[in-house]
């Protein structure tokens, strides 16, 4: 696992393309058990959605004060993880564009184990102006 | 489960509905592998950053709803292998939320590794609201 000092998240700064942190972890059943349980689903084949490979390898690179708001998410399955395996993520900035003057980037991560089978495909289209949320849903709030 | 082989068009996918738990939300954060307070397992960093006065169920979870009707719809030696889902979300899912997962066949697309079904997706709460919507596809052989 990544283990670098962060870097503060300027969005001006983040360019598309940019490589993401990578880093590998082992898939316990424990995992798979609080992932099952938490999504009420016995056969639910992905427990890596909990582990949300895209913005954690965000997270091994930036520390972003500021915090977004997930507005969209796009995955692709290829092979269920197993149990005891060694999986390996890698991410990246995919996108970066303004939508309505609001700030956004498409994160990615590509999953593989230590076999080398593809897992998932998982991009998030992160608003990096969270405190927009809470102005749509909750003005009163203000 | 047998996997699906044919298709109809406007075919609906198995009905999911799921009960939003602060127990929920939590053990759906556990499992990842960083120990980091965020918008999902702490209120005062959604209140500071949301302007909330609850956590926030990760749009992940309704990835994972959808993903179970799917799978349910083409059989896991489908789904697992060829699904994908992409959803877009509308609105906040919170604890003592319920959200209902819908969808129906919208087409086919004959490609080189088979029949590529796509389906529009659906979650709805208990009000009737729209939380999320998106497509799902599988290819069938």
């Amino acid at each position: 696992m990544a283990d670098t000092k962060l870097k503060i998240f300027d969005y001006d700064k983040a360019e598309i393309g940019e490589e993401l942190g990578s880093y590998e972890y082992t898939l316990t059943q424990e995992m798979v058990d609080a992932f099952r349980s938490s999504v009420e689903d016995p056969e639910a084949a992905f427990p890596t959605l909990g582990v949300k490979h895209d913005a954690t390898a965000f997270a091994m690179v930036y520390d972003d004060p500021i915090g977004t708001v997930n507005a969209g998410n796009q995955v692709e399955f290829f092979n269920p993880p197993i149990v005891g395996k060694k999986i390996s993520v890698t991410g990246r900035i995919a996108d970066k564009y303004l939508r309505r003057d609001k700030p956004y980037i498409v994160i990615e991560a590509t999953a593989i184990d230590e076999d080398g089978r593809l897992l998932e495909k998982l991009s998030t289209y992160q608003l990096k102006k969270p405190d927009e949320l809470g102005k749509k849903w909750h003005p009163e709030q203000k | 489960m047998a996997s699906r082989t044919e298709i109809k068009p406007g075919e609906t996918i198995p009905t999911v509905t799921k009960a939003i738990t602060e127990k929920s939300i939590l053990e759906f954060e556990s499992t990842g592998i960083l120990d980091r307070e965020n918008i999902h397992n702490n209120p005062e960093l959604a209140a500071k950053r949301l302007g909330t006065t609850y956590t926030l169920a990760s749009g992940r979870m309704s990835i994972a709803f959808a993903s179970e009707s799917l799978r349910r719809f083409f059989g896991p030696d489908v789904f697992n292998h060829t699904g994908t889902v992409n959803l877009k979300f509308l609105r906040p899912v919170k604890a003592g939320d319920t959200i209902t997962v819908t969808g129906a066949v919208s087409g086919t697309e004959e490609t080189e590794e088979g029949t590529k079904v796509s389906v529009d997706l659906f979650c709805d709460n208990q009000d009737g609201n729209r939380t999320a919507v998106g497509t799902g596809t599988a290819v069938i052989r």
